[in-house]
């Protein structure tokens, strides 16, 4: 694979090899022309201050007040790549809760024992638990990025608590609002994430009665990095937002949140938070005994595990009989002592990721990193090669941020976070567009947590 | 058939181990969550008999095994609770009889495929900075048994048997600038001359055979004919028969094979360790009883 740097002619979604614009781009293109820098740097500054007024933040220090910084410029994808991706994302979530079913009930042979028994994530007190509806996995997040001509690789799957999806919506909104001009004459694909929530939480609430289910968010407290989420999500839903403390399971082992009104039993938990138990003791078992719904399932994890990434492939042949849609970054599971010697032969050119990592944390990107690193990066997969997998870098898309002050624009990579749900009724709904992150110049590591900045995203029908 | 005689030279002889572990916590432990590598390892003059496991509380048990082959459990409690203790009893049929091994030039040894890991810096074993002793100690030997006996005498003779003075994250290096350490410390010393030497080896961690006491810790190197062969620096004796250990583990370096490791989840920081083991020539059934009185009676350090 020949690494091209950004600058000199990566792959564009803006413009095409010859420095034509994608078709796509024409309307959005014209409207920069026409509303030109002054009135740009207007509308990018008022975007700031509609950000910072609506507390649309993004926190990477929870002592400091940051808010999301992004760029009201759209990515379009074109109807075409769109029913690729969507078809390959809800394969994708319907093979992974097969799996983790089979994982905690009859049993599998997908992956090795030795892989899923050493994951952090797996959860013996699971086995022979049936969450309602067969349902692990509700809500499901997956990191891809665009190799050209509408293939789009994934990069991970996000099951523990994937955020985000708010980011999506509220990026789309601040640049509608500010930059009506860019939308006009085109067709963007509608979604609506509150009823497709709420349709989800009657479907796996445990006998709900005619009123529908009363459904939570449990969050860590607004000094976790994704708060916003848990805020909108939670004004969108019309769900309380509850921290552990709010929480007790009672005598009849129903979970209860305590509220102004009195204590009202409550039948979902969407929760945003890791460690159940620490924050409400009980919880768990209230969860296997079906007196609350937990979303997603605790034990859905193990999927979140880097290594088991590498079995997805054939989890898609062996419980949906269907070969996979989405292309996978070829990984090299260094526990097999022919791809380890591979891994360090090449080095260079590969992307290290921890078994265990999330949010950017534990990736080291070969290419895009100094000689010290690589010598400290090598001994960690010659010593400790099972707590790392490796991944092909890819080359791939790039996409343009509008810089106001230098009147210009700039070219960045990006990747793309789509946002699944997969309800009781056997529904999976891909929300269309996604989140686009932008990595910061000259990187490629793009997730919010590593400071980039989001871009609207729209789907066109 | 031997009994309680100790090891006959011609034979195989049989041990009987208990090896137990008890941790207390100040506050309940809502999920303990750990990986357990005190299973022997079936080959290379041993066999592994069938052994037991009991914990307390009791819980369910993952068994694996890892890139090195060892045998892993993963045990987790979920149950909530203020004192954990596991304990396993098993047999081992060993081999009584010393190896012998022929001449292999540095040049052979050197060039083994597993050189790359088992000769490369870890956590606890960074060869760069004892390449000046290497040199000397194995730079002018002739043959691959002569320059580990050379490594594995210094390190007998200059580094001073004391506990307390290190713990399971001091390195190699420092260990050298001690002058002093425990079995485990000689052992990441010794791996880090051979390896500066270029010489691939491993870490392996056991029980000794015949006393009660705590896990034991020595050398493996590879032999380009032979395979893996022992070397004892704690005790100076090189290509000790398989009979005077019972071996649980190989690694790079002890973070490969600790006994027993993992995460509790508790709102209590401070938790106790006592571990230790029994191991007798011949048949014996051990039971959780033994490891309770055993523990009664065993080292309190912290964990």
């Amino acid at each position: 694979m020949v690494m091209r740097t950004i600058g000199e002619g990566g792959l564009s979604e803006w413009r095409d090899d010859h420095g034509r614009l994608h078709p796509h781009y024409a309307g959005v293109a014209s409207a920069l022309e026409q509303l030109g820098p002054e009135v740009l740097a207007e509308r990018w500054q008022a975007g700031r201050r509609q950000v910072a007024r609506d507390g649309f933040t993004f926190y990477l220090d929870p002592r400091e007040y940051r808010t999301t910084p992004i760029d009201m410029l759209p990515r379009v994808i074109p109807a075409e790549h769109w029913a690729r991706i969507s078809a390959g994302v809800a394969q994708r979530l319907r093979a992974i809760n097969q799996f983790v079913g089979a994982l905690y009930g009859d049993g599998q042979d997908v992956v090795p024992n030795d892989v899923v028994y050493s994951c952090d994530y797996y959860l013996p007190e699971a086995e022979g638990f049936r969450p309602p509806r067969d349902v692990w996995v509700h809500i499901y997040g997956i990191d891809l990025v665009h190799m050209g001509d509408g293939q789009y690789y994934i990069l991970e799957d996000n099951l523990r608590v994937p955020s985000g999806i708010t980011y999506q919506m509220k990026t789309v909104e601040i640049a509608a609002r500010q930059l009506p001009e860019f939308a006009e004459g085109y067709n963007i694909a509608p979604y609506d994430v509150r009823q497709t929530y709420l349709d989800l939480f009657r479907s796996v609430a445990p006998d709900a009665g005619p009123d529908g289910p009363v459904a939570v968010i449990l969050t860590d407290g607004k000094f976790g990095s994704a708060f916003f989420e848990h805020r909108y999500l939670s004004d969108l839903l019309g769900a309380p937002l509850v921290e552990g403390s709010d929480l007790y399971v009672g005598h009849d082992g129903r979970v209860y949140a305590r509220t102004v009104d009195g204590d009202v039993a409550v039948d979902v938990v969407y929760r945003r938070i890791q460690d159940l138990e620490i924050f409400v003791p009980g919880l768990r078992d209230a969860y296997f005994n079906g007196k609350v719904t937990l979303i997603n399932s605790v034990g859905a994890e193990v999927s979140d595990d880097k290594l088991v990434f590498l079995w997805v492939p054939e989890m898609i042949r062996r419980y949906l009989g269907e070969e996979p849609i989405l292309e996978q970054a070829p990984s090299h599971n260094l526990l097999d002592p022919e791809e380890r010697r591979y891994a360090h032969e090449h080095l260079e050119q590969l992307v290290i990721k921890s078994r265990r990592g999330y949010g950017g944390i534990g990736v080291y990107v070969m290419p895009d990193l100094g000689e010290e690193t690589h010598a400290q990066v090598r001994a960690l997969i010659l010593s400790k090669p099972d707590e790392f997998i490796a991944q092909e870098t890819l080359d791939f898309s790039t996409h343009v941020v509008y810089d106001e002050e230098a009147e210009q624009l700039e070219p960045r990579y990006v990747d793309l976070r789509v946002f699944a749900v997969q309800d009781g009724e056997g529904r999976v709904t891909v929300f269309p567009g996604g989140l686009t992150r932008v990595a910061r110049a000259g990187s490629r590591v793009t997730n919010n947590s590593s400071g980039g900045l989001c871009k609207p995203t729209w789907v066109l029908t | 058939m031997q009994t309680d005689m100790g090891p006959d030279l011609d034979e195989q002889v049989v041990a009987s181990y208990l090896y137990a572990a008890r941790y207390e916590y100040s506050q309940a432990v809502l999920n303990n969550d750990n990986q357990l590598r005190v299973f022997p390892r079936d080959g290379e003059g041993q066999e592994a008999l069938p052994h037991e496991l009991w914990t307390e509380p009791a819980c369910r048990v993952l068994p694996y095994a890892d890139r090195f082959g060892n045998a892993v459990k993963r045990v987790r409690v979920v149950e909530h609770h203020t004192r954990l203790v596991v304990a396993t009893a098993g047999r081992v049929r060993l081999s009584a009889r010393a190896p012998s091994v022929t001449a292999a030039s540095l040049e052979a040894a050197r060039d083994a495929p597993e050189r790359l890991e088992y000769a490369s810096a870890t956590v606890l074993v960074d060869p760069a900075p004892l390449t000046e002793l290497a040199a000397e100690l194995v730079g002018d030997a002739a043959e691959l048994s002569e320059a580990v006996r050379a490594v594995t005498d210094w390190v007998h003779g200059n580094i001073r048997y004391l506990r307390g003075t290190t713990d399971t994250s001091t390195t190699a290096a420092q260990v050298l600038e001690a002058g002093e350490g425990v079995c485990q410390d000689m052992a990441h010393l010794s791996l880090g001359i051979l390896r500066a030497g270029g010489l691939p080896c491993r870490y392996a961690s056991g029980l000794l055979t015949d006393q009660v006491g705590e896990t034991h810790a020595w050398v493996e190197f590879l032999h380009p004919q032979a395979g893996w062969l022992a070397s004892d620096p704690t005790r100076g004796i090189m290509l000790p028969p398989a009979s005077d250990y019972v071996k649980l583990g190989v690694g790079l370096d002890y973070t490969d094979v600790w006994p027993i490791h993992g995460t509790f989840l508790s709102k209590g920081a401070a938790a106790h360790l006592a571990a230790i083991a029994d191991v007798r020539f011949g048949e014996h059934q051990f039971g959780m009883a033994d490891a309770l009185a055993l523990l009664a009676d065993a080292h309190v350090v912290p964990r």
